[in-house]
């Protein structure tokens, strides 16, 4: 028999984590989706269940000098009507799921199930986000794109929780986002790419570029971005081709049921093309 | 099991449940309260949408764990007040329901926007309804009800 524990206190919860092996269940919207059986019956969890969605403690945004903080318990809908937050996550947010779903789901739920197709995690990457891990013991920062490894594999230990988002503050970085799924509300990614740049003096002193749904992981790699910063925005354009040929390297989209691998190669292709060729 | 309590359309209640039992489920099968439908199951339809506290939830994808203390407003709840009437009048007046299973989610989507948003425009209509699904009306009913009330609703307070 599966076991329900409902903490009241972040202590509780932790206390919990470090005792049983546990699915730790903020809004649901995944969880609730793959262990559903049939209508009446109970969803079918094959291990402990800890429950965070009411945690206060978890609830909450706020700034300082380093950057934006949000709590792990922040629902999206709330995350997304919240000035602090900077805008390309809010355009992710705004078409990400639906509104109901939006108020139910948090960012730190997109993270943690760490599916390729996790839109939220296209834009944290991009902005460099890191997450804070609590355990009973203390905590620890991480980078998310080390906190994700593959396919819903995430480093997390059995006794930690995700307490924050911490996303540094880029006010200067100009961004980019597009989705391509299937229809406006509610699709799977098919392809997202989320793109920064800042350009000063006619030089383009920050380029970053981060692709979801094309490969295991969020694709991002800062090596070929410091290739081209420095650059005019001239010469940026110029050497397009090559921007192509080296993030395409990075590119390996699968065949399934809801696209392609070489449409969903083209049209990121396509994209990369359109946000290389906005920057002025 | 666990003693879960809650509120259901202003009525406390205490059940003894499963913590990861749907809502959707407690609210049709343990308090008879049919009017909130099942249509997908899986958070993509919003046939089953309640109000918690203030905002709408897909119930098939909450576990009754999530609402301990919260209130929740059904449609069954939701149908005895003037908001209700003004909504359902303006869906009767533009065929905005058919075979009517969308049209309870549909009511309490929209009655959370206007809440929010009194005077949207048709681009802010079609995005709050966007987790709602209709079958037979094709949407443009349903968003002339909603732009209807918003333009001649009066001074009704949300």
């Amino acid at each position: 028999m599966v076991k329900h524990y409902i903490p009241s206190t972040l202590k509780e919860a932790l206390e919990v984590l470090d005792k049983h092996d546990c699915y730790i269940m903020a809004g649901g919207t995944d969880l609730m989706v793959v262990k559903h059986q049939r209508s009446g019956l109970i969803p079918n969890f094959d291990k402990d269940v800890c429950y965070i969605s009411n945690l206060e403690e978890l609830q909450y945004i706020f700034e300082d000098e380093k950057g934006v903080h949000i709590g792990a318990g922040t629902k999206f809908s709330d995350i997304e009507e919240n000035e602090l937050v900077p805008e390309i996550l809010k355009q992710i947010i705004h078409e990400l799921a639906s509104p109901n779903i939006r108020n139910m789901a948090t960012m730190a739920g997109n993270i943690a199930n760490a599916s390729p197709a996790g839109d939220s995690i296209v834009g944290l990457y991009l902005l460099d986000a890191e997450l804070e891990l609590v355990n009973i013991n203390g905590s620890r920062m991480m980078p998310i794109k080390d906190f994700i490894f593959g396919v819903r594999k995430i480093h997390r230990e059995k006794n930690e929780l995700i307490k924050e988002i911490f996303i540094p503050h880029h006010d200067d970085l100009n961004t980019y986002w597009r989705k391509v799924g299937s229809r406006a509300a509610e699709s799977i990614s098919k392809i997202t790419f989320a793109g920064g740049y800042e350009v000063e003096n006619g030089k383009v002193k920050d380029l970053r570029m981060a692709f979801g749904s094309v490969s295991i992981t969020c694709v991002r790699d800062r090596k070929t971005e410091e290739k081209y910063i420095g650059m005019s925005v001239e010469e940026l354009h110029n050497h397009v081709e090559d921007i192509i040929k080296d993030m395409g390297k990075f590119v390996t989209p699968i065949t399934d049921q809801r696209s392609t691998k070489e449409y969903r190669y083209k049209v990121a292709m396509n994209i990369l093309k359109d946000f290389i060729l906005t920057i002025e | 099991m666990e003693n879960i309590s809650f509120y259901v359309d202003d009525k406390e209640v205490i059940i003894d449940v499963d913590p990861s039992t749907r809502l959707l489920d407690v609210l049709r099968i343990k308090l008879h309260i049919t009017g909130v439908k099942e249509g997908c199951g899986e958070g993509a339809c919003g046939a089953c949408s309640v109000i918690v506290d203030g905002v709408c939830y897909d119930s098939c994808l909450t576990p009754v764990a999530n609402v301990i203390g919260k209130h929740i407003t059904t449609i069954e709840g939701f149908r005895n007040t003037p908001q209700y009437r003004i909504i359902a009048d303006a869906f009767a007046d533009f065929g905005a329901s058919q075979c009517g299973f969308c049209t309870p989610g549909m009511i309490l989507n929209t009655y959370t926007l206007l809440k929010k948003n009194p005077h949207p425009t048709e681009e802010e209509v079609r995005v709050a309804l966007s987790g709602n699904l209709c079958r037979c009306t094709g949407y443009n009913a349903i968003v002339k009800a909603v732009l209807d009330i918003a333009e001649n609703g009066g001074d009704i307070e949300w």
